[in-house]
């Protein structure tokens, strides 16, 4: 089956967890835009949702720090302050993206006994539809140096729609990450919301196929880091114009939330 | 420029690993908050980075091999353990 449907959204623990520091309306509005995800996610019908989403090193410490990762147990758990999360995972299909991964000349790690990160909850949270759905959780290293070049990024999503389409499951991918912000530096009050447009434009034109160009350093610059995990979605959906659903600068934060109609 | 998020080096890793454990472990963050002094000196700390690390002085944390997300996520872990009325949850 084609993919049925693609979207990115944004992770940042402070839309479910809000601190004092964070502007309340902005976050209904980032939880309004996932609430039109969650309509466009049931419309669609999926089987599955595939979540390519980076760990914030919480599966993966410094004992191993895989490029590029597939979760392939029966089901993944994860906790953040006093949430607490069990997805089914799709182990068919998480296992055919594995091993047929590895067939095209990506050299996976995988996993069955992981931490989920709430790079993949904090998305989920907002967006799974009922009755639930089972997940694939697709690892991208974006934090630990050095990780994947947005060029391998791109060429796995193109990788990854191959083996998807193969299938037969109807798949909903989902890229979670950005946009622009520097947590743990001292630019954190100054993401590179400039970048986030432009890019934002791009993508809108169905022009994704350009951010496999981009270099690891310039990812980093502008506060971008996860957007390897767009790219990853980007080599999978093509040249797929995109619809931004909304792009919610906080004071430390570019809050964007993008489907791709694939009709 | 160099780059915000760097390669953590291997002098860095105790520091790393109590940082890691003050975001995700639980039982070590609880730890951490009745005797932080023990706790730090227990995992290998020597004195300078458990007081940069008591002090959650980001700066010289980095200086230390911190990576720099370790030391925003510890510390937000440790704010909302500490003063869990002033988060408002969905």
């Amino acid at each position: 089956m084609p993919l049925v449907a693609a979207f990115a959204c944004p992770h940042t623990p402070q839309l479910l967890v809000r601190p004092e520091t964070e502007d309340r309306d902005m976050v209904l509005r980032v939880h309004a835009a996932y609430g039109e995800v969650k309509g466009l996610l049931q419309a669609a019908r999926p089987d599955v949702i595939c979540v390519v989403a980076g760990d914030h090193v919480e599966g993966f410490f410094l004992t191993s720090v895989p490029a590029l990762a597939v979760y392939v147990g029966s089901t993944v758990s994860g906790k953040f302050d006093r949430y607490r999360y069990t997805f089914d995972v799709h182990e068919p299909l998480a296992r055919a993206v594995l091993e047929q991964g590895i067939e095209r000349g990506f050299d996976l790690t995988y996993s069955q006994d992981l931490a989920l990160d709430y790079a993949f909850f904090v998305p989920l949270h907002f967006t799974m539809p009922e009755p639930r759905l089972p997940i694939v959780p697709l690892y991208v290293n974006v934090y630990l140096p050095p990780q994947p070049t947005p060029a391998r990024c791109y060429a796995w999503g193109q990788a990854l729609r191959g083996i998807l389409d193969a299938r037969p499951e109807r798949v909903a991918l989902m890229a979670s990450g950005g946009l622009s912000h520097f947590p743990g530096t001292d630019q954190y009050g100054s993401p590179d919301y400039d970048w986030d447009r432009q890019m934002l434009d791009r993508l809108v034109a169905g022009r994704g196929a350009g951010t496999a160009a981009l270099t690891g350093e310039e990812l980093d610059k502008a506060g971008n880091v996860e957007f390897r995990t767009w790219i990853t979605l980007l080599g999978a959906v093509g040249p797929a114009r995109a619809r931004v659903i909304c792009y919610e600068p906080s004071w430390h934060h570019g809050n964007a939330t993008v489907t791709w109609p694939l009709a | 420029m160099s780059l915000h998020y760097t390669f953590p080096p291997a002098s860095g890793y105790p520091l790393n690993r109590c940082l890691y454990q003050l975001k995700s472990d639980d039982a070590f963050r609880e730890r951490y908050l009745k005797d932080p002094e023990a706790t730090l000196r227990e995992a290998g700390l020597d004195p300078e980075r458990i007081a940069a690390l008591r002090a959650l002085d980001r700066d010289r944390l980095l200086a230390l091999g911190a990576h720099a997300y370790l030391v925003f996520m510890a510390s937000l872990r440790l704010k909302m353990a500490t003063a869990p009325q002033t988060f408002e949850r969905f």
